[in-house]
């Protein structure tokens, strides 16, 4: 009975990563091929069924004007839009999150709790909601299609999981910690930076992976807020979706993108086992 | 001297501190006792510029306490969670305050060591935190307040989370470092829910009492001569036994069959209604005695805690020894009435077997 | 402490927040008031015209709606039970346990609409190897142009892409669980499923309810997967409150009336949310006090 539970445990798991995987198998297996393979129906062994062929991920790199779809650009781009909006959403969110965490406010009726709902509430805004009048006031301001009219965008989107994971995490952190601090003679800044902040380092980086996450896989600001000049990543690989379908290229690609993110994944499951997620998500 | 005025503390309709007054004189040992929630740990923080009160006025040394925010106040606190910085190893800790104050590196160096020493870390310097135990860490935290030489000192429970043996033995050399470093121009505060703690640490005892303070004196005094039935039930642990009786021909009668004799002095008890109160200690199991049905007994450390009922009477008796005893057992019982405290219906003190307090 | 610290720490996000924000929703109310579109581009005031037209004659809209509550409800339920069942699997004693949790964890951590173009060619009527290795049976079912399957497609890639986002958040909630509470079962004997009954899945209740507030928050936002999967199609079987405001707003251009179906989305998904709340506190905790 024992083992027979056990068997079923792991072929459960071994159904579920067959799941995870498969696309990515399908996407590997498809980056090598060219147009012959890939219309000629499936085929998923390279050299057996297929004759493999690096045209899908050299045309990356080369330029458009040489027929390339030139993909180191879009990727430095969405590189720097994600990593300042995480900054400056972590640097702010931080900062509000512990003043919410340790003070008490009161402007009119609304308190602490209200001022945290209005942080997270932000995410039930859904990109459409959103981006018309963005792109009405980014033009006013001469941002459209600029990194700078996205980080402000991106700003929106990442805050809230900013607040939302630090708040949590700010009340585990014993308010005696920071009293401490103040009566062996830190003022609140120096009790924060000095004290409070070397040791949220769990927080801190729970808190810029998901805003790395949420920043590196958007999709619809960008697509809706920028044209040429400063194109992401995801944007530019669909964008080939809706052309003559290259499917070579389009797999290489979107393997690209994946692959930064996975190393999230390691770090994010570090912590988790650790325990230090237990606190921040909730 | 640091006096408080009629410090008022009240949060979301809950009473903190009420009308709290007090003169703590430099070279003073200042012990708070009261149960948990009592306001101890308000109070503390108040002085410390912690926690706002609502009205009322401390100053230090003629100076209002209130405009002066934590951080410059000087002051020194301990926490009965061990509470350190994790993020430094054990000199660090120690030095952190210093390096704020602007101290030089000598005479950083030279203090932390003392300090160290004093607590007896040697060799644990370079140590982080986690890596030591309980009382190690606690020990880290009191050397950090020593370093500073601060002016005021607050120990706020400080042994209460320590395991019984080591907390016996940190309190004695608390108290020797506190009488040998601290009182010469410092004053110390004291806060503990435990009067034993409370008594061997002497000095001037305020006990508390739902943000109150509504005894305070020598720590002798106050045992001896418990204003009320609360402090006389707040000072002892087991709290005093304390039954409604009737004073009449000599004798106290509580209830059927429950007659205590009086005490060779009752000069000043009036016949008639009256709270008679004794010791948990002063109750012994003795053949002959009135016959008491045991409701549960506990051993604590060498001495075994039973809650005894006849009737509806009921009370708590600390003997010698381990005493066992079962459940719904009859035991017989003698009280020693030599020791009766007598109260009066308005719950003041009206007799102590100690005499009048001069 | 009433030093003026506080300030410092919660203005500075909070004030910038506020003034990227307070524009996008002032000029959406005002927007919704206006009948901006192609012909006639400007914002004019046609009083609450938008709003009449919304209540009284578009369907659509609220067929888009009900879409959105289906796909949401049906994702995030099969997300919470399979990221339940995946976090006990690998909570404990499992071999390679901490390699597993990596991988369950990789699929929220991939661009979502860049994994559905990769989708989109799995589920090839002709080319994608779903079908190939279906037509084995002699089966091939068309994925992406059947107004049925259509939606299960759309279904089976969010329940990939997402559940581990659910997963992520009740294994944490496991691996935090006091183990007392499990030392305790364990001496009075208790099976793993009466374990479950009795100590996991109660002392799981407010994480759950967490994780899936957090879900359906984020599910109802769904508009990538079904852009690049189906475009809403066929016809409109695939299409969801966000993309029915994309279409008349941006392919469209009917600006005014996209406004007023973005306020009044707003308004109806806070509602709900709301209503939600209260349910799943009243399902998991069993009262409502």
């Amino acid at each position: 009975m024992r083992s027979f539970y056990i068997t079923l445990k792991y072929l459960a798991i071994a159904l579920w990563t067959a799941f995870v995987v498969g696309p990515f198998l399908w996407a590997l297996s498809t980056s090598f091929k060219d147009f012959s393979s890939v219309t000629s129906g499936a085929k998923y062994i390279p050299w057996l069924q297929f004759k493999p062929t690096l045209e899908g991920w050299n045309v990356l790199w080369r330029t458009p004007a040489r027929g390339g779809v030139d993909i180191a650009e879009p990727f430095m781009n969405s590189l720097m839009v994600t990593t300042l909006a995480s900054a400056i959403s972590i640097a702010l969110g931080t900062l509000a999150a512990y003043a919410l965490s340790r003070y008490t406010f009161k402007f009119g009726f609304v308190k602490n709790n209200d001022i945290t709902f209005f942080f997270i509430s932000q995410r039930i805004m859904p990109p459409v909601v959103l981006s018309i009048p963005f792109f009405i006031m980014l033009s006013k301001f001469g941002l459209l299609d600029t990194i700078a009219g996205l980080v402000t965008v991106y700003i929106v989107l990442l805050m809230p999981i900013a607040v939302w994971i630090m708040v949590d995490f700010f009340n585990k952190v014993p308010r005696e910690l920071d009293e401490t601090a103040l009566i062996d003679g830190c003022n609140p800044f120096q009790a924060f930076f000095q004290v409070v902040l070397p040791n949220s380092i769990p927080g801190l980086v729970v808190a810029t992976m998901f805003c790395l996450i949420f920043g590196w896989t958007d999709f619809f600001f960008s697509f809706i807020l920028t044209f040429t000049e400063v194109q992401l990543l995801p944007v530019r690989i669909v964008a080939l979706n809706s052309s003559i379908t290259p499917w070579w290229s389009l797999s290489a690609a979107a393997l690209i993108s994946v692959a930064p993110l996975l190393l999230v994944a390691f770090v994010v499951e570090r912590f988790l086992s650790k325990g230090n997620l237990s606190g921040a998500l909730k | 001297m640091l006096v408080g005025d009629k410090i008022s503390l009240e949060v979301g309709g809950e009473t903190h501190l009420s009308d709290v007054s007090f003169e703590m004189a430099p070279g003073g040992l200042y012990t708070i006792l009261g149960r948990t929630l009592a306001g101890k740990t308000t109070l503390l923080k108040s002085i410390a510029g912690l926690t706002e009160f609502d009205s009322g006025a401390l100053s230090s040394s003629g100076q209002d306490f209130t405009k002066v925010p934590v951080w410059q106040r000087n002051v020194a606190m301990v926490y009965q969670q061990f509470i350190n910085y994790p993020h430094f190893n054990v000199f660090n800790n120690i030095a952190f305050p210093l390096r704020k104050k602007g101290l030089s590196k000598d005479e950083i160096q030279k203090r932390v060591a003392r300090s160290i020493e004093q607590v007896g870390l040697e060799g644990f310097e370079l140590r982080k935190i986690q890596e030591l135990s309980g009382g190690q860490q606690q020990r880290v935290a009191l050397a950090r307040s020593l370093a500073k030489a601060s002016k005021i000192l607050l120990l706020d429970e400080p042994l209460v989370n320590l395991d019984y043996k080591l907390r016996e033995q940190l309190r004695e050399e608390l108290k020797d470092l506190i009488d040998s470093e601290f009182n010469k121009d410092g004053i110390v505060v004291y806060s503990t829910t435990d009067p034993l703690e409370a008594m061997q640490f002497g000095g001037t005892l305020l006990v508390m009492d739902e943000g109150r303070i509504i005894q305070q004196g020598p720590a002798v005094d106050v045992f001896e001569h418990p204003a009320t039935c609360r402090v006389a039930e707040i000072t002892n642990d087991p709290s005093m036994n304390l039954w409604p009786a009737t004073f009449t021909g000599g004798q106290f009668h509580i209830a059927e069959g429950i007659d205590l004799p009086a005490p060779a002095d009752t000069s000043g008890v009036n016949e008639g209604a009256c709270i008679v109160g004794f010791r948990s200690n002063d109750i012994r199991i003795e053949a002959g005695g009135l016959e008491f049905v045991v409701e549960l007994s506990e051993i604590a450390g060498s001495e075994t805690i039973i809650h005894l009922r006849r009737g509806e009477t009921g009370m708590i008796a600390r003997v010698e020894g381990v005493v066992d005893l079962k459940m719904n057992e009859v035991v017989p019982v003698k009280i020693n009435t030599d020791w009766l405290y007598i109260f009066g219906t308005d719950e003041t003190l009206v007799k102590s077997p100690f005499g009048s307090k001069d | 402490m009433r030093y003026g610290h506080k300030y410092v720490f919660l203005l500075p996000g909070l004030l910038v927040l506020i003034a990227i924000l307070i524009f996008p929703v002032i000029f959406t109310v005002r927007l919704s008031l206006s009948g901006w579109n192609s012909y006639n581009p400007g914002l004019d005031f046609v009083g609450i015209k938008n709003y009449v037209r919304l209540f009284t004659s578009d369907p659509r809209f609220w067929e888009a709606f009900s879409r959105l509550a289906f796909f949401s409800l049906t994702t995030v339920f099969l997300q919470y039970i399979l990221g339940f069942g995946l976090a006990l699997l690998v909570w404990r004693d499992v071999l390679f346990k901490r390699f597993f949790r990596v991988l369950f964890l990789i699929p929220m951590m991939t661009t979502p609409v860049i994994m559905t173009v990769i989708w989109k060619t799995v589920f090839h009527e002709s080319l994608g190897p779903v079908n190939d290795f279906l037509s084995m049976f002699g089966l091939t079912p068309l994925w992406l142009s059947d107004p049925m399957l259509s939606k299960v497609t759309v279904i089976i890639v969010e329940v990939w892409q997402w559940t581990p986002f659910m997963f992520l958040l009740l294994l944490a909630g496991l691996l935090s669980l006091p183990k007392e509470a499990f030392l305790a079962a364990s001496i009075d004997g208790a099976g793993p499923l009466r374990k479950f009954i009795y100590v996991t899945f109660p002392l799981m209740a407010p994480i759950s309810i967490g994780a899936i507030i957090i879900r359906l928050i984020e599910a109802s936002k769904i508009m990538d997967t079904i852009y690049v999967l189906t475009s809403g199609g066929p016809g409109t079987s695939t299409e969801t409150t966000s993309f029915y405001i994309f279409i008349k707003g941006l392919r469209e251009f009917q600006m005014g009336y996209s406004a007023a179906m973005s306020f009044t989305y707003l308004i109806v998904m806070i509602l709900s949310l709301t209503v939600i709340v209260n349910i799943l506190i009243r399902v998991f905790i069993g009262r409502n006090d």
